[in-house]
């Protein structure tokens, strides 16, 4: 699961877009994916492995990232996923799907 | 596009998954070793920060098998998994397995061999082109009220002229002639058809032409078209055959054609000749004696046909009052009539062979059951370890369907053995049994049936087993509870069921083998011992007078009643027990009776008949060798006649007529007693003899009584007909015994396949009750230990243990005989002097089931009583 500092669980389907995301410029392996996650929304998301490497499969069936493995900045052997074009693709689509549901929530917790 | 693509990479995962799954783990360790790294940095010791990096992560292999659900078709996967571990657990319980497999393939093997029978002979089309469209069209006239006619001629053009439903029309009758000329004679079996008898069926000669209508006329001459298999034996398949000659009935026949191999109607045939209509006929409108066929025309119904036929009959009534009223002209189709008479006895079958199925299936859901009651604690770890109900459900199911998937394959090999010995054991004369055989829709059948078995066993004691709370059998450590056998209990429903369709199967086989054993007892009133018989047709060309007709029966009779190794030589127009019978149309009002019109039988004998046959003569005289032609005719009656007609008067010296202006009508001279000279079923009907000398016929039957053996006697008769004529070849013989086994051979057959089933069901039902007694016995044994321990004496025990096994059984038998009142009625068509709801019948069925109860329980029962107090109590 991804938990919020709440312990509120996400939207599903939700994970897969933020990896895609963290994805967009350039290679990570998967430890990589979720201290990104957690660093760039200050730690309210915590990505936990047994969620992380799941969604990671899924990602790979679909073909929107693929995977290869590399040596990490401090010479370590690690796995690395790289965004295809198809998964920038459908990242695009999420990404914007998101923001319409996330504005309709919005306005939806507005009105009283 | 996308699904396709995916399911592809799937696929590739799933064959690259040894090299993914070391990927995975590998990548897990890598990020395990970051984050130890972290807290390494955040200050913790190296052990520590490790420890804590495996807490955070938690369990690992968890994890990977969560990932690995991506890859691949987990729901496939799952199921092989199922599907191998229910294997290893069948490998693994070889009895239980055996057993369930051989009772499943006992009832799918048997259920499918009978449905591909039924399927063959009742449900496919006939070898014909476009069969679904050929229809019978009878005659049934006020007249012959017991009897389906065929058309007479002027009716037949009148449905002709007037129908629009019709494509074609032909008519066919089957006539004997002889083959004579080259090599034995031999009688062979022709039909005389009209021209448009082969385009009926859409059949063309595969060498040589098909008849035209101008051969009807015989202008050039008479011509044959052979059958293939009479091609191929009488003239080795020789070509050049077309226009060659060949002698029929003593008449040279030209040689049109030949048919091809894979047609035949009706029967078995020989050739076909066209028919030559006797002028007489052409107008006479009672002359019901051609067989008539139609085939529909395109999107014509059979009801529409039909409602057409009606209204043609209704205005030929009203046209011609003499000759057609009361007459209808009913459609049957070709499918059912040839089906008619097998259609009920397969139907009966395949009632008792699906109860045979049922039983099997109940037999081993029972041992599912037991076997799954045994394994509760294995299933309750596997829902500890967090297996879901559905996926334990599943798991047993897939291990029933795997069963019955064995048991299906047996069950295929035994239904194309069951095929085969049924067509090498089927009475003569089976409906189609030539096109019988097993072919790739039998095993789909079994597959199908195999596959409902599975389900159906598997299904119930899946739900059972799975029922409640799963992790029960874990905290419960007393596993041998002491319950006994609930009345309610799946296990209960399971025998009682068994034994109710066990039961119902024994009424049926036991009425059919009473029924049997009846019409074997019957008294035909004739004394067939020693007796053989054997038929001839008398040539037209060379016997076309009564006179010629006449001669030829003296002398035969006269050398046959020379040889001493014959002592006693009769001769008749009409065969003896076959089923089949002369009659007439007779008018009661002609001997001044106020009866009815209706029929009788007739028969034409030489004087010898009664005593040979043992009939009793009851007044009057019976016929001598003054009786000839020329002499004043003279007739017998049989005492059912006598009754009916002449109540309280003497017939002899009355005058039968047949037709009010008949001038010289025939003198009653004798009263004889009445017999089943038709058959052993058909009750005496109202009959009248004739001397045969006085009414010559072309068709003869023989009738000899020698104490030489068969073979040897049957040669004499044909030595001595030879000597009479040497062309006139002598068929169908055989032993009057035979006649009677061969009329009897379709019932026969059938009371042994159901007392087959009855049986093979019966044992099935014991097997169950034992188990479900022993079952009980084993769960109950800390009570009956107890019971011994406060001084039960073994014969209350074994009563206890007993009592169980009748009670479940009499609720069984109470069913099955409700069960048996309602559905031997289906039977009493079938049955011959018994009826369907027969007390004895029904009484003694029950008691066998009690016995079997009681035997099966017997064993179980036994063991309870020797139950040691000290063991049972301490066998927690």
């Amino acid at each position: 699961m991804v938990r919020s500092a709440g312990k509120n669980e996400l939207l599903p389907g939700t994970l897969e877009m933020l990896i895609l995301h963290t994805l967009k410029n350039g290679r990570r392996h998967g430890y990589g994916i979720a201290q990104r996650i957690q660093e760039i929304s200050e730690d309210v998301l915590q990505v936990e492995e047994g969620s992380l490497y799941p969604a990671l499969q899924r990602l790979l069936v679909k073909a929107w990232v693929k995977a290869e493995w590399g040596t990490s900045e401090n010479n370590r052997r690690a796995r690395y996923y790289t965004l295809t074009p198809s998964g920038r693709k459908e990242l695009g689509m999420e990404a914007e799907n998101f923001d319409r549901v996330v504005a309709a929530i919005a306005r939806v917790m507005r009105t009283v | 596009m996308s699904f396709i693509g995916e399911a592809w990479r799937r696929f590739m995962f799933l064959l690259r998954r040894g090299q993914m799954d070391r990927d995975l783990a590998e990548e897990m360790r890598q990020h395990a070793a970051l984050k130890a790294e972290k807290n390494i940095a955040y200050g913790m010791a190296p052990d520590e920060a490790q420890h804590a990096a495996q807490r955070q992560i938690g369990n690992v292999t968890r994890q990977m098998e969560e990932s690995r659900q991506s890859w691949g078709f987990p729901a496939v996967e799952s199921v092989w998994q199922d599907i191998r571990y229910g294997l290893r657990g069948l490998r693994k319980s070889p009895g239980f397995t055996t057993i369930a497999m051989l009772t499943l393939a006992l009832g799918i093997g048997a259920s499918t061999a009978i449905f591909s029978i039924v399927n063959t002979v009742l449900l496919r089309p006939l070898p014909y082109k476009d069969s679904s469209r050929l229809v019978h069209v009878w005659t049934v006239s006020s007249m012959f009220p017991e009897f389906t006619l065929g058309q007479s001629i002027p009716n037949l053009q009148d449905i002709e002229a007037r129908s629009h439903s019709f494509e074609t029309l032909a008519t066919f009758e089957v006539r004997a002639r002889n083959l004579t000329g080259s090599g034995e004679p031999e009688q062979l079996r022709t039909v005389e058809v009209s021209p448009s008898f082969l385009t009926l069926f859409g059949v063309h000669p595969i060498i040589g032409r098909d008849f035209r209508p101008e051969d009807e006329q015989r202008k050039d001459g008479d011509v044959v078209l052979l059958s293939y298999g009479l091609w191929q034996r009488r003239f080795g398949g020789d070509r050049s055959i077309i226009g060659r000659t060949i002698m029929l009935s003593q008449q040279p026949w030209t040689v049109a054609g030949v048919l091809p191999s894979g047609f035949s109607f009706p029967g078995n045939i020989d050739a076909l000749v066209p028919r030559n209509i006797p002028p007489g006929n052409r107008t006479e409108r009672q002359a019901w004696m051609y067989t008539a066929l139609g085939k529909l025309r395109p999107g014509v119904s059979l009801a529409k046909a039909q409602s057409e036929m009606n209204g043609i009959a209704a205005a030929l009534a009203h046209q011609y009052p003499q000759d057609a009223t009361g007459i209808q002209f009913p459609l049957v189709t070709l499918q059912d009539d040839a089906t008619r008479r097998s259609k009920p006895q397969l139907l009966a079958l395949l009632g008792a062979v699906g109860f045979l199925l049922l039983i099997a299936c109940a037999n081993v859901s029972n041992l599912v059951l037991s076997r799954g009651l045994r394994r509760q604690r294995e299933i309750a770890v596997r829902a500890a370890l967090g297996a879901s109900r559905r996926r334990i459900l599943r798991q047993l199911l897939i291990e029933s369907l795997l069963l019955a998937m064995a048991g299906g394959v047996a069950g295929a090999g035994l239904a194309i053995a069951g095929v085969r010995l049924f067509r090498a054991l089927a009475p003569a004369g089976f409906p189609r049994i030539e096109e019988l055989r097993t072919e790739p829709v039998t095993l789909l059948i079994a597959l199908i049936v195999s596959a409902l078995a599975g389900i159906l066993c598997g299904l119930a004691p899946a739900l059972t087993i799975t029922r409640g709370d799963l992790n029960l059998p874990i905290r419960d450590n007393s596993a041998a509870s002491s319950a006994p056998v609930r009345l309610f209990s799946l296990r209960s429903f399971l025998v009682v069921a068994e034994v109710a369709l066990a039961l119902v199967l024994l009424t049926g086989s036991a009425l059919m083998a009473q029924s049997m054993m009846r019409l074997l007892r019957v008294d035909t009133g004739l004394t067939t011992d020693h007796l053989l018989t054997g038929e001839m047709t008398l040539p037209k060309a060379l016997y076309d007078s009564k006179d010629s007709q006449h001669l030829f029966l003296e002398r035969l009779l006269q050398a046959l009643q020379a040889r001493r190794q014959f002592s006693g030589a009769v001769l008749t127009n009409s065969p003896l027990l076959t089923g089949s019978v002369t009659v007439t149309s007779f008018n009661p009002a002609l001997l001044g009776s106020t009866e009815k019109k209706t029929t009788i039988e007739i028969r034409s004998v030489t004087p010898d008949y009664f005593s040979t046959l043992g009939i009793r003569i009851q007044r009057g005289r019976i016929f001598n060798e003054r009786d000839t032609a020329g002499a004043l005719s003279v007739a017998l009656i049989n005492e059912a006649m006598a009754r009916r007609f002449f109540p309280g008067q003497d017939p002899l010296g009355k005058p039968l007529k047949f037709d009010a202006d008949d001038k010289t009508p025939s003198q009653i001279v004798g009263v004889v007693a009445d017999t089943r000279d038709s058959g052993l079923n058909a009750p005496p009907r109202l009959q009248a003899y004739f001397p045969l000398l006085q009414n010559p016929s072309e068709r003869v039957y023989i009738l000899v009584r020698s104490s030489l053996d068969p073979a040897a006697a049957i040669a004499e008769v044909q030595r001595t007909v030879w000597s009479v004529d040497k062309d006139l070849p002598l068929s169908k013989t055989r032993t009057m015994g035979e006649v009677i086994s061969e009329s009897v051979a379709e019932p026969r057959f059938r009371t042994w396949l159901v007392s087959i089933f009855a049986i093979a069901g019966l044992t099935l039902t014991l097997i169950g009750i034992y188990g479900v007694i022993s079952y009980s016995v084993r769960q109950r044994t800390r009570e009956m230990g107890i019971r011994i321990a406060l001084g039960a004496q073994s014969g209350s025990l074994l009563g206890l243990v007993l009592r169980q096994a009748v009670v479940l059984t009499v609720t069984g038998a109470v069913i099955g005989i409700i069960g048996s009142l309602l559905l031997m009625r289906l039977l009493a068509s079938q049955l011959f002097e018994i009826k369907p709801g027969d007390p004895v019948t029904l009484i003694g069925a029950v008691l066998l089931m009690m016995i079997v109860a009681v035997a099966a329980s017997w064993v179980p029962a036994r063991r309870a009583t020797k139950v040691d107090p000290m063991i049972a109590l301490r066998y927690e």
